[in-house]
């Protein structure tokens, strides 16, 4: 076997793509057999896009390596920065969505029991969102808290961001659920406003003691509040009649003011 | 290690184990040819950079799973130009211009000069001019099956052609050779 | 003056963790050096504007950190690294300090992602840049910790017992490092390895129950010692503390008797002097 090469001025024609097609196909047949001219044809190209390129590719390697989470944010649109914040949510992690979905399944099943299973569903379907809230950012939720607290982003940002993201997964969750329920009707959707008015009034409380204590107090006032409707009416509905709606969106949007108003707070380490 | 030239299997082998320098070497040695190759296929550089940077993650990312002696170069071209075929497929209309541009590119069809028939004349001789003196649709299919290795799919898809337009040409073509050479 | 402590306080319930401090810190690195629960954690907590002070002012890099908007300011120019580090499960280093770095406001990417490297170079740890970081080992994972406190060129570094963990080949590297980064910043860190004090801070504060015991250079804590250092050859009865040395003979603190034969004094025999010996268990 004769150990043939590329004409240097071929080549550096070729590297040009100054070269008619089939002298192309000579020297393209040759190239992967022969590290020789391989190496040959290495400097008669454009060094600068060389290097250009090799940039993108260490960038996309080192920065390649996300999670789930972050991969599928990225596919459903969401701001690459946002969703490394919103990777890092605990809440956000299979194995908390898992127990979600544990829960929600069994609340479905009570419910094909009967009418105070469906009640049941009612109930934890708006419990759930501010459970996740509590677990979505903190001292002791958040690993990373400290050096959270330390810059300059602001607490509440991330804090609203990552709840945001936690109500929105969670209410799909039990969106999904409220299908399997027997029967359609209103039953389906009782719940929505009465998780979106817990979690922000959780949020609110969260400004004076934090979000894991809030979420705590939001949940125990929740059965409180619907264990008494329930005993003092005898019906587990009243709590999701056009009152308990309304009441709903009173606490919403209140909440949401006392947010706004105090979000500061969520920016110094507290007490300890 | 002065003057120890690695091979790609032996390069290949260490970026599988995370060295970035193999890695870097790797690159400095394949990046040019396979940007010159794909640039022949795919006239947008922007578009040819990009599957030549996603081409070395994936060889990144796969250098493990490919060890086997001498095909580095062969398994490198393999992964770009599927990639640039992918590419290309997400852009319809954009892909015929540049498919029907590469196969036509402005010096297609000109005869190779008498020095350039003697350079090539060492290698390849009467099938170089045989393959000069086929159109320019059927040289770009031969291009595509029996150069870069696509499949009848694959070039159908790089070319945007239909596969059984592919398969036809490709039997002219070789009907054509074969009356050439005879 | 970067840093400027007045009168500062904090406790919780009965317990006063920062008593009544006050000092100002430079260029430089300043040494914070003390027993556990001594108040330097807490401390440092104020200046990295994690932790409000219950009395008393602070002013970092001439800003008030009581106040919303100039605590913004001052954080885009601080580091901080905390005493227990926590990274996210599944992180990869590039991703933990890039997370960090959005925390930071860089939001452009390619800059962003630049940056992450560049502080990953300065710690020496950009080949491992994409390991997941529970597949690091400790050293390894403090630098991590390290190179998010340095993302964005701070002007002040807080660093807490910055060295736990490091074996003394690691401890070097640390000391070079943050002594090339202090020529033209504030460090303050916090140790109880005397050692890393006398090889690295302008400046030291021997602190205990919150308070400051002393505020000056190394040379001023180890002459604490001065005169109360000696050596024998056999352990002596009046001595607060001795231990044996390599060569067998024996060093003692406390007072010497008559002609005895008086050692130099070294940062550590000052600071057992300061921070109270006998009320200390036996040392082993």
């Amino acid at each position: 076997m004769t150990t043939w090469h590329v004409d240097p001025e071929l080549l550096a024609r070729y590297a040009r793509g100054e070269v008619a097609e089939t002298q192309a196909f000579s020297v393209e047949a040759h190239l992967p057999t022969c590290a020789h001219c391989r190496s040959a044809l290495g400097p008669l190209t454009d060094r600068e896009r060389h290097e250009r390129v090799w940039l993108e590719v260490v960038d996309d390697l080192d920065a390649g390596q996300s999670t789930w989470v972050e991969r599928l944010l990225v596919r459903l649109g969401v701001a690459g920065h946002s969703a490394r914040l919103l990777a890092a949510t605990p809440s956000l992690r299979g194995s908390w969505l898992a127990a979600v979905a544990v829960a929600l399944g069994f609340a479905v099943v009570a419910a094909h029991g009967g009418h105070d299973g469906l009640v049941v569903f009612l109930l934890l379907a708006p419990v759930l969102p501010v459970a996740g809230v509590a677990a979505a950012y903190g001292p002791g939720i958040d690993p990373t808290y400290e050096v959270g607290v330390a810059a300059p982003m602001s607490g509440s940002r991330l804090l609203l961001l990552r709840s945001v993201a936690v109500l929105i997964v969670t209410t799909v969750l039990a969106g999904v659920a409220a299908v399997l329920l027997p029967g359609i009707g209103w039953e389906a959707i009782a719940w929505l406003l009465p998780a979106l008015g817990l979690t922000l009034v959780t949020l609110a409380l969260a400004t004076a003691t934090g979000p894991l204590r809030a979420a705590g107090l939001v949940a125990l006032a929740w059965a409180g509040v619907a264990w008494a409707v329930w005993r003092l009416t005898d019906d587990g509905f009243a709590l999701f009649g056009q009152a308990g709606q309304l009441t709903m969106v009173f606490l919403a949007v209140a909440s949401a003011a006392v947010v706004a108003a105090r979000r500061d707070r969520f920016d110094q380490g507290g007490a300890r | 290690m002065d003057g120890y030239v690695a091979s790609d299997v032996e390069l290949l082998g260490r970026v599988a184990e995370g060295d970035r320098l193999a890695f870097r070497e790797l690159y400095d040695r394949h990046a040019p040819w396979l940007a010159v190759r794909l640039g022949r296929r795919c006239p947008d550089q922007g578009v040819v950079d990009e599957v030549v940077q996603d081409t070395f993650v994936a060889v990144w990312r796969g250098a493990a799973r490919h060890r086997r002696e001498g095909e580095a170069a062969a398994w490198i071209w393999g992964i770009g130009i599927r990639r640039l075929i992918d590419r290309l497929r997400r852009q319809p209309a954009r892909q015929r211009e540049l498919a029907a541009a590469a196969a036509t590119d402005g010096t297609a069809g000109t005869v190779p000069s008498a020095e350039e028939q003697v350079l090539l004349g060492v290698e390849h001789g009467d099938l170089g001019r045989a393959l000069g003196r086929l159109s320019p649709e059927l040289r770009a299919v031969v291009q595509a099956c029996v150069l870069d290795g696509l499949t009848t799919r694959e070039a159908a898809r790089l070319l945007a052609i239909p596969a059984g337009t592919v398969k036809t040409r490709m039997l002219r073509a070789r009907r054509r050779l074969r009356e050439e050479l005879a | 003056m970067s840093v400027e402590v007045a009168g500062v306080a904090k406790h919780y319930g009965r317990t006063r963790a920062v008593d009544d401090v006050t000092f100002t810190a430079g260029n430089g690195i300043l040494g914070l050096l003390g027993p556990n629960g001594a108040g330097k954690t807490t401390l440092l907590r104020m200046l990295a504007t994690v932790l409000a002070p219950d009395s008393g002012t602070l002013r970092l890099l001439g800003r008030d950190p009581g106040n919303t908007t100039q605590r913004t300011q001052l954080r885009r120019r601080l580091g901080y690294l905390p005493q227990e580090p926590g990274f996210h499960r599944g992180f990869s280093a590039f991703a933990f300090v890039d997370y960090v770095a959005i925390l930071k406001e860089h939001t452009e990417r390619r800059a962003r992602h630049d940056e992450v490297r560049r502080v990953l170079r300065v710690v020496g740890l950009e080949e491992v840049a994409g390991r997941r970081i529970r597949a690091l080992s400790g050293g390894m994972r403090r630098r991590v910790a390290l190179a998010q406190a340095l993302l964005g060129d701070p002007a002040l570094l807080v660093l807490d017992e910055p060295t736990a963990g490091l074996d003394p080949e690691q401890r070097l590297r640390f000391r070079e490092l943050v002594s090339r980064l202090a020529e033209h910043r504030t460090v303050v860190l916090s140790t109880h390895q005397t050692e890393d004090v006398a090889a690295l801070c302008q400046r030291v504060l021997v602190m205990d129950h919150g308070r400051v015991l002393l505020d000056g250079p190394p040379g001023e804590v180890a002459a604490v010692a001065a005169g109360r250092m000696w050596m024998s050859s056999e352990p002596p009865a009046g001595a607060l503390l001795s231990w044996r040395t390599a060569e067998g003979r024996w060093r003692n603190l406390g007072t010497p008797p008559a002609g005895a034969e008086l050692a130099a004094p070294t940062v550590e025999d000052g600071y057992l002097l300061l921070v109270g010996v006998p009320e200390r268990k036996a040392i082993a």
